[in-house]
């Protein structure tokens, strides 16, 4: 348990900062609706005049202005995209961390298993992610309840906000495995950006492609918005490759892990 | 009873090398030197008997058990201070000791004040706020804190004061006379003078020999520096047992292993002007031992 608490109180500062960035992030979107709330009509109309493509592109094809909940995954696209890049950065560098600050010859030369420091890395990730989860969600609420002036879908609003916990875990998960499998990552933020942007990137070129191979490439398809706006489900198949895959990541780290040399300072 | 056993022990970082078959063994109480100069292989030794890293082949055991098999266990038991410490930077020294003896079963916690008191070590400093010197003191208390019985240092007098360094060797003695195995790594041969009784002498990759230090110094070696009256010719002095041999104008230096008679005969009829016959100090053996192999 030592370790799980070392890494919490490690990683508080940065934790607050994302929190208090995702809700302002989230916190600005929904004040853009309320300013505009009182033209929607107008803003809808030009919203379906642009190409399908180009609102594709921006996430938001299904943009509909007439309720809060139609607005909601628009916002949502940005908190995803920042979550991810949150989620990836605890990954990678959780494990990582120890090589680069060079604090490995410190905690392994300690009588721990290596399998226990990962699993307990890996705890703290987890503990934070249900942290920033439970926060957004309390956050996301009260501003919602502050500004829409007419009831909206719960369930709707429960299945979209629950995208963030199954997109983080599925990144932080892919962190771990990038940081087992490379030998030594000098800087953490360059390679969560690439990843999540190359993902998102493949996600909104299949929103144009409709291919269904593409699709289960990035997990912005598994948990598209438009799709969760429009069935109110998540997709099984999508879940079920989900969990696959975090799994098969989380296996690997433990495995790579194992057997890996520490780099000598 | 050795504590540490190394059998073959070979590691290649891919197609580099780290070290190949080195063997040795270290008996329990014993001060041990393990000496050779940067990227011989000291520390892959080292980081392969704490399983930092994995041997290509070969097997090391502590405690007679297999270090990888039951590399948790042993751990319980080893102190060890690396070349270089680095310690969470945003900690306070004391943060870190408590972390780091939150590993260990029963310790002593008032070792972290004896400790440090003997080190003149502040323990309310934050890590990033420590010179190179005091983050070392810190390694030497987080080393030594849970008694260990084997303690294992890396180069571990870098950035010590002079002052320092004779306190942390005393550390090391009690811990010694307590019962502590030590295994001392340095390419300073004078330090290792001062502790160890035994030394392995490493060299790119391989152990040249383990050797005692007092065979070492006082039964097999002479330095002899010897000035002539005229430029003579080293070639005289070329026979077995001859080493070093290098020459200044008129005067030649050597080291020699052997009967001292038959140097003594070659200087028949020689004017001298000056001799030295002296101990070499380690360093001299030691850069021998590296020349033998070149």
């Amino acid at each position: 348990m030592n370790i799980l608490k070392q890494e919490l109180k490690m990683g508080r500062k940065s934790l607050i900062v994302w929190c208090v960035s995702l809700i302002g992030v989230f916190l600005l979107f929904m004040l853009m609706y309320v300013s505009i709330s009182d033209q929607l009509a107008e803003f809808q109309k030009v919203f379906d005049s642009f190409p399908v493509e180009f609102r594709r592109a921006f996430a938001a094809e299904n943009l509909n202005l007439d309720t809060v909940m139609g607005f909601y995954p628009f916002a949502m696209t940005y908190i995803l995209l920042a979550g991810a890049v949150q989620a990836m950065n605890l990954g990678v560098s959780v494990l990582s961390s120890e090589v680069r600050e060079k604090t490995g010859d410190f905690l392994f030369v300690k009588p721990v298993s290596r399998f226990r420091i990962v699993s307990m890395k890996m705890m703290a990730v987890f503990v934070q992610i249900v942290i920033i989860n439970a926060v957004f969600f309390i956050a996301s609420r009260l501003i919602l309840e502050m500004i829409s002036t007419a009831d909206y879908d719960n369930n709707l609003y429960l299945l979209l906000t629950g995208t963030l916990f199954f997109i983080q875990i599925f990144f932080a998960s892919f962190g771990f495995f990038i940081s087992a499998f490379l030998r030594r990552i000098k800087t953490v933020l360059p390679i969560s950006m690439g990843v999540v942007f190359l993902f998102y990137i493949i996600f909104l070129l299949n929103e144009t492609l409709k291919d269904v191979k593409l699709g289960y490439i990035s997990p912005f398809d598994y948990f598209a918005l438009a799709a969760i706006s429009k069935t109110m489900s998540y997709d099984s198949v999508y879940l079920v490759v989900w969990t696959f895959l975090v799994f098969l990541f989380v296996y690997l780290t433990f495995y790579l892990f194992a057997k890996k040399d520490l780099p000598s300072i | 009873m050795n504590v540490i056993e190394i059998n073959q022990l070979t590691k290649y970082y891919g197609k580099h090398r780290g070290i190949e078959n080195v063997s040795f063994s270290v008996e329990k109480g014993e001060i041990f030197g393990f000496i050779g100069p940067n990227g011989a292989g000291k520390s892959t030794t080292i980081r392969a008997l704490l399983s930092l890293i994995y041997p290509t082949s070969g097997t090391a055991t502590i405690f007679g058990k297999d270090c990888i098999k039951y590399g948790k266990e042993i751990r319980k038991d080893i102190g060890y201070l690396p070349s270089e410490v680095f310690y969470y930077e945003n900690m306070k020294v004391i943060e870190v000791l408590k972390y780091s003896a939150s590993f260990y079963d029963d310790v002593d916690m008032s070792r972290i004040q004896t400790l440090s008191q003997t080190m003149d070590l502040d323990l309310n400093k934050r890590i990033d706020d420590l010179s190179y010197g005091n983050k070392k003191k810190v390694g030497i208390v987080q080393g030594l804190l849970h008694e260990p019985k084997l303690i294992i240092l890396d180069e571990p007098t870098g950035g010590l004061d002079p002052l320092m360094q004779q306190k942390f060797f005393d550390l090391i003695r009690i811990e010694n006379e307590k019962g502590a195995t030590v295994l001392f790594s340095s390419h300073i041969l004078t330090e290792v003078q001062k502790l160890c009784r035994r030394v392995a002498i490493i060299k790119d990759g391989s152990i040249v020999k383990v050797e005692n230090l007092q065979d070492m110094r006082q039964h097999n070696y002479k330095k002899f520096t010897i000035e002539f009256e005229n430029v003579v010719d080293p070639a005289a002095f070329g026979f077995e047992g001859i080493t070093s041999l290098t020459q200044e104008e008129t005067t030649l230096h050597f080291l020699y292993k052997g009967d001292i008679n038959k140097v003594i005969n070659r200087l028949q009829g020689k004017v001298l002007r000056n001799m030295l016959v002296e101990e070499p100090t380690l360093e001299e053996i030691f850069m021998h031992y590296y020349q033998k192999e070149n």
